[in-house]
């Protein structure tokens, strides 16, 4: 690829990357332009905080409770994800590393699970979330996401390369099996830990479909429904709809952003 | 204590493990699954008790309308959606291996896009598509014309494509740059003594032994085609002329508004055994065993 010289393919590059950005900095922009300055101009003649009050006090009256959904957010998103870690760091020791018979049929029946895609089972789960009785609550999210097939494999996987002697010691010197998981051989993978809890994180905060369906109670939606559900009475709205967008946005990015690392790592191990 | 009995009490906790485990999938992953094909075979509206019918979901879908409506729109999407998916993602991928500055940066922005919210950016990109958006203003400003993205029916699902490939470049791209990492230097270096040109190279060497990405890219793809919802949920409710209505949206639609959740989960099978079907189709027609001689 000699032709072309090296600064040209560095433009390009640049170019790109500046487009595919562009969708956030007009998304952050627009949030702070004047209502009429949003479709008008890039560099707005004033920034304003009002799209953040509205969406974030005055749609309080409209009975569109956005603080609240994003409690409801942070609640879900927390729980299923320490759960996630917690429940997978523990069953991914069993099935990897504690001799029992018929360890390698639940490894196998594991990944068995992996096969068939979620939307298979959004009709049946409704079914049984309203046989118990939790549509619009918050357990109607939580509960189906408590554990992870996903998450106990790459666990498993990763516990694999750990040597048996460093838990044989730490048995010897009367250890139980939690200690061990949580002091031995969570920190020895730590990078394991992190790529569960950020694809799990990034996953159930974004989860759409799921909460739309079990939730219709605007003081139960997670943020992602609510502000779907708000787009759609009120798509004339658009700064405050962007303020929002920014809101449901940010948590993501942030921790992309902070664990950067381990989404990289979480590519190429989930190759393998 | 005897090996023995430290033997036992390792099984023991294994099977206590497991059994929870096995317990919380019993409920929330087994049941469900039992009862997709329970309700395949039934007629129900959630209400009234519910009624065996055997294959008569799978008859009406075959006589149905808006069924063979979404199977060809999946396919519409995917005649987009892949080849500019896997095209870009190729170049951003090759890109990759040819420069030494800024690396992280270029990786970066574009993988960003990865992590966005569905429902933050479909709102983005409605706007930005919108007949008095950006994009609009700046085809205006170069050519006097609007383009209406989202209410012609092609335009609408070429729309919907190029915001799941904005999404997905980063990562398919990355999966493409960790293939062509590991195709040996020396192979290059062989081809060059043998006086083989950039092209040559590139169909001989590059494209065979990036074989394993690519279909994995594929696989991913074609899977994701087949659970699409949030877009054009929100951006065109399924419309123009039910063009962008995808196979989820018809399972919404089928379960939570006109109440029938036995034709909704007949759906739901057929499209899972559609995207099991395209991605064998997809490994039979395109995978090659590699081999690094």
């Amino acid at each position: 690829m000699k032709k072309i010289p090296k600064i040209i393919l560095y433009v390009i590059l640049f170019i790109a990357s500046l487009i595919w950005i562009y969708p956030y900095i007009w998304m952050f922009m627009g949030s702070f332009k004047p209502s009429d300055q949003i479709f008008t101009t890039f560099w707005p003649s004033r920034f304003t905080a009002e799209h953040y009050r509205f969406i974030l006090e005055t749609a309080e009256k409209m009975h569109r409770p956005f603080v609240r959904a994003l409690g409801n957010s942070i609640i879900i998103s927390v729980i299923v994800t320490v759960s996630v870690i917690v429940s997978s760091a523990i069953i991914g020791y069993a099935i990897s590393r504690l001799r029992f018979k018929g360890r390698n049929i639940v490894f196998n029946f594991i990944i068995f699970q992996m096969l068939f895609p979620g939307f298979l089972f959004i009709v049946p789960l409704y079914v049984l979330i309203r046989a118990l009785n939790l549509t619009d609550t918050l357990s109607a999210v939580i509960l189906p996401s408590l554990m992870s097939a996903w998450g106990i494999f790459m666990f498993a996987q990763s516990y694999k390369s750990i040597p048996k002697e460093f838990i044989e010691a730490a048995r010897m010197d009367g250890a139980r099996e939690f200690w061990i998981i949580a002091k031995i051989m969570v920190p020895l993978t730590g990078s394991t830990a992190s790529i569960v809890g950020l694809f799990t994180f990034i996953g159930i905060w974004d989860n759409f479909m799921w909460p739309l369906i079990v939730i219709r109670d605007y003081d139960k939606m997670p943020l992602s429904v609510l502000l779907a559900s708000f787009n759609h009475e009120y798509g004339s709205y658009v700064g405050p709809l962007l303020a929002g967008s920014v809101i449901q946005t940010i948590p993501m990015v942030l921790i992309f952003l902070i664990f950067r690392k381990y989404f990289l790592q979480g590519i190429s191990m989930s190759l393998k | 204590m005897g090996l023995k009995s430290l033997r036992r009490i390792e099984a023991t906790k294994g099977w206590s493990i497991s059994t929870v485990y096995f317990i919380y999938t019993a409920i929330f992953w087994g049941y469900p699954f039992f009862w997709l094909f329970i309700l395949a075979l039934s007629k129900w509206n959630f209400l009234t008790p519910r009624k065996f019918i055997w294959f008569n979901n799978f008859i009406k879908m075959f006589q149905d309308e808006l069924f063979w409506r979404v199977v060809l729109n999946t396919f519409n999407f995917m005649l987009y959606y892949i080849p500019m998916v896997l095209g870009l993602s190729l170049l951003f991928a090759i890109a990759l291996t040819k420069i030494k500055f800024f690396k992280t940066f270029f990786v970066l922005a574009f993988l960003v896009a990865n992590v966005s919210s569905g429902v933050a950016y479909s709102i983005i990109f409605q706007r930005l598509f919108a007949i008095n958006g950006p994009l609009n203003k700046f085809i205006y400003a170069l050519t006097g014309k609007t383009i209406p993205w989202f209410s012609e029916p092609q335009l609408a699902i070429l729309s919907i494509a190029m915001m799941v490939t904005w999404k997905f470049i980063g990562y398919y791209g990355l999966i493409l740059f960790s293939g062509l990492n590991s195709i040996p230097k020396s192979l290059y270096e062989a081809a060059e003594l043998d006086g083989a040109t950039g092209w040559k190279k590139f169909w001989k060497i590059t494209l065979p032994l990036l074989n394993p990405s690519i279909v994995m890219v594929l696989v991913l793809a074609i899977s994701l085609v087949f659970g699409i919802f949030t877009e054009p949920y929100l951006i065109t409710g399924g419309g123009p002329m039910k063009r962008t209505f995808t196979f989820q949206m018809m399972v919404y639609t089928t379960a939570f508004q006109k109440l029938d959740p036995g034709y909704a989960s007949t759906l739901a099978i057929v499209a899972a055994l559609m995207s099991f079907g395209c991605v064998i189709l997809t490994r039979k027609l395109i995978e090659r065993e590699v081999e690094y001689a």
